[in-house]
């Protein structure tokens, strides 16, 4: 038994490393699978490629032409032109920066928040489970929406952050009692058993075992929460209960129809389509690129 | 290696109409498995065998009673300190598809547990390497082609065997196979076995054998012991050879007449038992546990519970107030 | 048990008994099934002849991927996309052939002809309604007039299956037990008073106690009603308890077929020899057991050309490289092997 060849193939590091290299060969292959997923993720592409880049092309104040004031859309002004005679299309493109900004410190916040919470919560059970899920309860019974109002009141949300943050911290419930669901199956699992019985950690186990296998739940999870945080945000700025701290789609919105009259005269409509545009484009790719994950996730299925 | 006295076991029911209703899984239970022995459960599903397994494999808390790990009792002592005596015993499930990560290499699977015993030990990373192609071999596997799979990329069989020897990475003293074989085709299933039977005699791993099928748990090792588990309790209790020539339990009995039979290489026995009814855990608690659907059950049956025994001029333990030979499993015919 | 699709009561329903005589043959004729795949089609069932003598009980034994499902399910042509029936026949006496049927017909066929119950009944119940409202469903979607008289002969059937009718009609599946939702099966599959059963793992997942009850119900509910019953599963014990005739499957071919006990008592095909050779007894010499060699074929595996066992056989030789052995008739023997001709010619 103890006369065992020991093959040449299976050296630590380069098995890592080419391990690597087979994942994103595989997540390729998924990608490739539909024209839909590839569409999918040039779109959002595209949206960061805009946010990073985007305001540099256009100086801080952006010039309005008194003599175009509200204009439908034109070859010059493809969306037209707002209240203060701006280009609409510059409009988008500066305001995208805060808005996937903001969006993105809130999924970041919800998912690790949430995840790592649902997943204390349904590893550790018993008593711990309870209080924290005690606590996500609450959490789920305070209404989003009035305590913004009332946020919006003391604080004036002009940095994305700020805005991410509070979106964040409103939004981890859901996930968490979903992780939480999601680890209680598992846990009950073979392989969690297995592990536990041949003494590894709980940090292991966590980590590398729990976690890559509800990989594709929560990235799912943190896409999902990417629209929402871009509805929620647009939808406050639009009520127009924020002050007009900065540039952005929902204040783009808001002054569409409050202030050039979108519902009434066909001049403005470019000013009201563009930023709805922006935020279908950004939802459609969201959701064209979560069909992907659960086979790049998986490797039976990321394979051929 | 391990003793176990008077285990005892309830699940409450929780939520649905049952909410609150007990299931004693398990009356108080002896039993001792010898360094390098070999024992089976037997019993239908629902009798509490697999609950007393993942008890011995430290994956289920118990009630009462006490276990006993190379003489060290369990209970006084912390979980923390439990853990390194239950490392020795390793459990092999019923399912290789649910028993391994399906997220992660083989490599990935044998090296977390590889790399514990490494740091305890102070061992290299070389050694990790070669250990895990070293438990590949034992299994009968070839670590090349194996190692860089996933394990959708595997049989059912060789999943199994994965299982095997990611067990036998943390030197265990004793496995505990779970219908080990229930899910394999049935081809592979005797491989299995025989290497759970291999395994034992060159490495002196003890093996506890949990299943319904009583000639599987035969071919483990017919010098182990038979536990026959009805309900929660031990009602006969030998060694494999007498328990099944000369089983005296009426359950035993039905178990052994239930065995399809080789029509053609074999015939049926002479005195098969069948139960009278189907198993009902709501059955009431007084008596035998078994006399409701015991064809043989008399007055004393109903009112008070056998214990578990020697009486009635048989070598083996049974409890049952009316043991009597009978011969229920099938015969090979001659001349085949 | 096939699921009852919600179809509109008929106006003027089929007389359930259809006129076919009791007890129906089975003719299978070089049925090839192929399931479409990255690779092209490749089959999973591949030129097949099976005769079902009317009242036999038929035993199709073989592991995962040997075909044996597949094969169940096109005797009711009800092999799903991406799978479909090539070649070959299955007529059914009083219906025809089988493999052309199709829409209302096919459906009426389901359930009034031929009784389907699927593996352990674990999940062909509808785990939201009881067992009495899928009765109904089933009887209307058929076109029972007499919905009393179907309830009145399910609680006839439960009951001769030892189940107390009344109660199991008013249970949803998650109240009853494994055993328990195997007779359901069985009694939502004869109901309709079909007269060609067909099992599919009938007792995998069950113990040992329950699956001889269930093999006994099989047995004599077959004898009273004067079925033809087909019989799938993996277990060569199973079939040994009930089957009158036994075929063996491997790599989607049907290698060896014959009476039971002759076929056990002396095996011809390797593969059958190996499989019964492999079965752990509870008498004689434990070292006799011995393990096949290899593993079972997949779909994407199996030998293109040649004899589908020839990687996990002892007996291999030159000619079952290339040429896939034709299935021979001794009596009512049948065995598909070359080594097991040129014993005979010799």
């Amino acid at each position: 038994m103890s006369a065992t060849i020991i093959p040449e193939t299976s050296g630590g590091i380069s098995t890592a490393s080419a391990m690597r290299r087979n994942f994103w060969r595989g997540v390729w292959r998924v990608m490739r699978r539909k024209p839909s997923r590839l569409a999918g993720a040039v779109i959002l592409a595209g949206f960061v490629f805009m946010a990073v880049f985007g305001p540099m092309f256009y100086p801080d104040n952006l010039p309005g032409d008194a003599n175009a004031i509200t204009r439908p859309p034109s070859w010059e002004h493809w969306f037209g032109t707002d209240p203060q005679g701006r280009d609409v299309l510059a409009l988008v493109i500066t305001g995208s920066r805060y808005v996937l900004l903001s969006a993105a410190v809130t999924a970041l916040i919800t998912v690790v928040f949430g995840t790592g919470l649902g997943l204390f919560s349904g590893f550790k059970r018993g008593r711990w489970d309870t209080v924290l899920m005690r606590v996500t309860d609450m959490k789920l019974t305070i209404p989003g929406l009035p305590l913004l109002l009332v946020l919006a009141t003391v604080w004036k949300f002009g940095n994305p952050l700020q805005m991410g943050l509070v979106l964040g911290l409103l939004g981890w419930g859901g996930v968490a009692r979903a992780v939480r669901a999601q680890t209680l199956s598992l846990r009950e699992r073979g392989f969690i058993e297995a592990a536990r019985g041949l003494g590894l950690s709980t940090g292991h186990i966590i980590g590398k075992e729990l976690l890559p296998s509800m990989a594709p739940y929560i990235a799912m999870n943190m896409l999902i929460a990417v629209t929402g945080a871009v509805y929620a945000q647009v939808g406050l700025f639009f009520l127009g209960v924020l002050p007009y701290e900065s540039n952005n789609w929902g204040v783009m919105l808001n002054l569409a129809v409050f202030q050039a009259g979108a519902m009434i005269t066909p001049y403005a409509i470019g000013y009201l389509l563009a930023p709805l545009l922006a935020i279908l484009l950004l939802t459609l790719g969201i959701v064209l690129v979560v069909d992907a994950m659960d086979e790049i996730f998986n490797p039976r299925l990321r394979e051929e | 290696m391990i003793t176990g006295t008077g285990i005892t076991k309830t699940f409450k029911q929780r939520g649905g109409v049952l909410a609150g209703r007990e299931v004693r899984a398990l009356r108080g239970v002896d039993f001792s498995i010898a360094k390098g022995g070999a024992a089976s459960f037997i019993g239908e599903s629902g009798c509490g065998k697999t609950t007393l397994g993942r008890i011995i494999a430290g994956l289920e808390s118990y009630d009462g009673g006490e276990i006993a790990i190379d003489g060290t009792p369990m209970t006084p002592l912390k979980p923390k300190q439990r853990q390194p005596h239950f490392r020795k015993i390793q459990m092999i499930h019923q399912d290789p598809y649910s028993a391994l990560n399906p997220t992660r290499t083989i490599h990935q699977t044998l090296q977390a547990p590889l790399a514990l015993r490494a740091r305890q030990t102070g061992r290299s990373k070389q050694w990790m390497e070669e250990r895990a192609a070293e438990v590949l071999s034992l299994v009968g596997l070839d670590p090349g082609t194996v190692l860089s799979r996933y394990p959708h990329q595997l049989s059912g069989g060789m999943r199994q065997r994965v299982v095997i020897a990611r067990a036998l990475t943390v030197d265990p003293e004793m496995l505990v196979a779970d219908e080990a074989v229930s899910m394999i085709d049935v081809s592979l299933r005797l491989g299995i076995l025989a290497l759970l039977k291999d395994l034992r005699e060159r490495l002196g791993v003890a093996v506890l054998f949990i299943t319904h099928d009583v000639a599987t748990a035969r071919y483990i090792g017919d010098d182990g012991e038979l536990f026959v588990i009805y309900r929660g309790q031990v009602v006969e209790r030998g060694s494999v050879d007498t328990v099944i020539a000369d089983p005296v339990h009426p359950y035993t009995q039905s178990l052994l007449s239930a065995i399809p039979v080789l029509h053609g290489l074999e015939e049926p026995g002479e005195q098969p038992v069948v139960p009278l009814e189907s198993l009902d855990e709501s059955q009431a608690d007084t008596g035998c546990l078994f006399a409701r659907r015991c064809p043989f059950r008399g007055e004393r049956c109903e009112s008070e519970l056998p214990l578990l025994q020697v009486t009635g001029g048989v070598p083996q333990e049974h409890a049952c107030f009316h043991p009597q030979r009978r011969s229920v499993i099938a015969r090979p015919l001659s001349g085949v | 048990m096939a699921q009852p699709e919600t179809a509109p009561p008929r106006p003027a329903p089929e007389p359930v008994t259809a006129p076919a005589t009791p007890a129906p043959g089975v003719r299978i004729d070089g049925l090839t099934v192929v399931y479409k795949t990255p690779a092209g089609e490749l089959p999973a069932v591949r030129d097949i002849s099976l005769t079902l003598e009317p009242g036999t009980i038929t035993g199709i034994v073989g592991e995962s991927g040997s075909g044996k499902s597949t094969l169940a399910l096109s005797l009711l042509n009800a092999v799903q996309p991406p799978g479909r029936i090539s070649a070959g026949s299955v007529e059914i006496d009083g219906l025809g052939d089988v493999v052309g049927l199709a829409g209302e017909r096919l459906r009426k066929a389901r359930g009034a002809h031929i009784g389907y119950v699927f593996q352990a009944a674990q999940n062909s119940l509808n785990p939201l309604k009881t067992v009495g409202k899928q009765l109904l469903d089933l009887g209307r979607s058929h076109g029972v007039d007499d919905l009393r008289g179907l309830v009145r002969e399910a609680k006839l059937l439960l009951g001769r299956m030892g189940l107390d009718g009344a109660r199991v009609l008013d249970s949803h599946q998650h109240e009853l037990s494994g055993g328990m939702r195997q007779r359901v099966g069985i009694m939502l599959a004869l109901v309709l008073n079909a007269h060609l059963v067909v099992l599919d793992e009938p007792t995998t997942a069950l113990d040992m106690i329950t699956q001889a009850n269930i093999l006994k119900i099989v047995r004599e509910v077959h004898a009273e009603r004067g079925l033809t019953t087909l019989v799938i599963t993996h277990d060569i014990g199973v079939v040994a308890e009930v089957a009158d005739r036994l075929a063996v499957m491997y790599g989607g071919r049907l290698v060896e077929q014959g009476p039971t006990r002759e076929v056990l008592r002396a095996p011809r095909h390797p593969y059958t020899r190996g499989l019964i050779q492999a079965i752990p007894r509870l008498v004689g010499d434990i070292d006799e057991a011995r393990a096949l060699p290899g593993r079972p074929p997949t779909l994407a595996t199996v030998p293109k050309q040649g004899c589908v066992f020839r990687e996990r056989c002892a007996l291999r030789m030159d000619i079952c490289e290339t040429d896939d052995p034709a299935a021979l008739a001794d009596g009512p023997r049948i065995v598909a092997c070359h080594a097991v001709g040129v014993k005979e010619r010799a």
